[in-house]
């Protein structure tokens, strides 16, 4: 069966955090991140579950820090995107630029 | 904030690095914790903890699906064919065996028609999931019968049984949905047993 390559919506939006925020990508910027520029409350649970799947699809990988007193002793898990996920990110942002170009004046069914 | 609200609640936490099976449970934590020292209050700590178990177990169903599908089968399978299957021991003539082979013929192979049947099922979850073995299949058809076979005799415990009003000699169950419950998790149980082997589930490279 082909592996499934798309990014879905939370996807898409953590793994650009992922790339916005560099070196510094772990669980609390990327939810900070996701709520000051998308707007987006995500439990800390749904971005790692996100993270999860986008591991599996090799589009990131991750590094353990050293252990913080802060955090209690344990260490933050650092998020890196792989070549493979700077790929999907483009071939996601060409279909969404194709998609939205020439396209009519936005109206609900009722409005 | 004082000294016991300035601490994250520890039955949470608790909760956390027993129930997530993920491979990021101690860095979550640790975001949690980070973010509680902060200022967030032990109502947001539970939802958190809350929310990253459920998704926990969802992500662990989602690697366990072909295994939920035989499942299903082997319940759903004494409804489709259990009258064929109760007339097996019939078929194969089980009083004229020999003992222990009289007792297996008429105790077991009602239970190995019906994990025969349910083992379908699985092989094509499993070939979908590129997962199949052959041996996968051949030790979890052979954990259910034993299974299946042992579940014959747990209804026999008497505090699961009641007399069936104007006939002395039969019982029914109390609860006639646990046999289908006893069934569905013995069947279960066999296919992550049985699938050991096959792939593994993936892990994010640390």
């Amino acid at each position: 069966m082909a592996k499934r390559s798309y990014l879905g919506e939370m996807e898409l939006m953590v793994l650009l955090a992922v790339v916005r925020l560099g070196d510094d990508a772990y669980g609390v910027p990327i939810s900070q991140e996701l709520l000051n520029l998308a707007g987006r409350e995500a439990a800390v649970g749904s971005i790692y579950a996100a993270l999860d799947r986008l591991g599996e699809k090799g589009f990131v990988t991750s590094k353990l820090g050293d252990p913080t007193p802060e955090r209690g002793g344990r260490a933050k898990r650092y998020f890196h995107v792989t070549p493979a996920g700077a790929r999907a990110l483009t071939m996601t942002r060409t279909a969404l630029t194709n998609l939205w170009s020439g396209l009519p004046q936005l109206k609900g069914k009722h409005a | 904030m004082s000294r016991k609200e300035s601490n994250p609640p520890r039955l949470a936490l608790w909760l956390l690095r027993r129930t997530s099976p993920g491979s990021h449970d101690q860095a979550l934590a640790g975001d949690l914790v980070e973010q509680f020292s902060a200022g967030r209050s032990p109502v947001w700590f539970w939802r958190q903890v809350l929310i990253a178990i459920a998704l926990g177990v969802l992500s662990e169903m989602r690697w366990y699906w072909p295994h939920f599908c035989y499942a299903i089968a082997g319940t759903a399978m004494p409804v489709i064919f259990g009258s064929a299957a109760h007339r097996a021991p019939g078929w194969l003539h089980w009083w004229t065996l020999p003992w222990p082979w009289s007792m297996l013929a008429r105790e077991v192979s009602p239970a190995a028609i019906l994990a025969l049947t349910a083992l379908a099922p699985l092989a094509a979850a499993l070939a979908i999931n590129g997962a199949f073995r052959w041996r996968s299949l051949f030790q979890t058809g052979l954990i259910s019968v034993v299974l299946a076979g042992l579940a014959v005799y747990v209804p026999d415990v008497p505090w699961l049984m009641r007399p069936v009003p104007g006939d002395p000699y039969s019982k029914t169950m109390i609860w006639p949905e646990f046999q289908l419950l006893l069934c569905f998790f013995s069947f279960f149980v066999s296919a992550v047993l049985g699938c050991r082997s096959g792939r593994e589930r993936p892990r994010l490279p640390a």
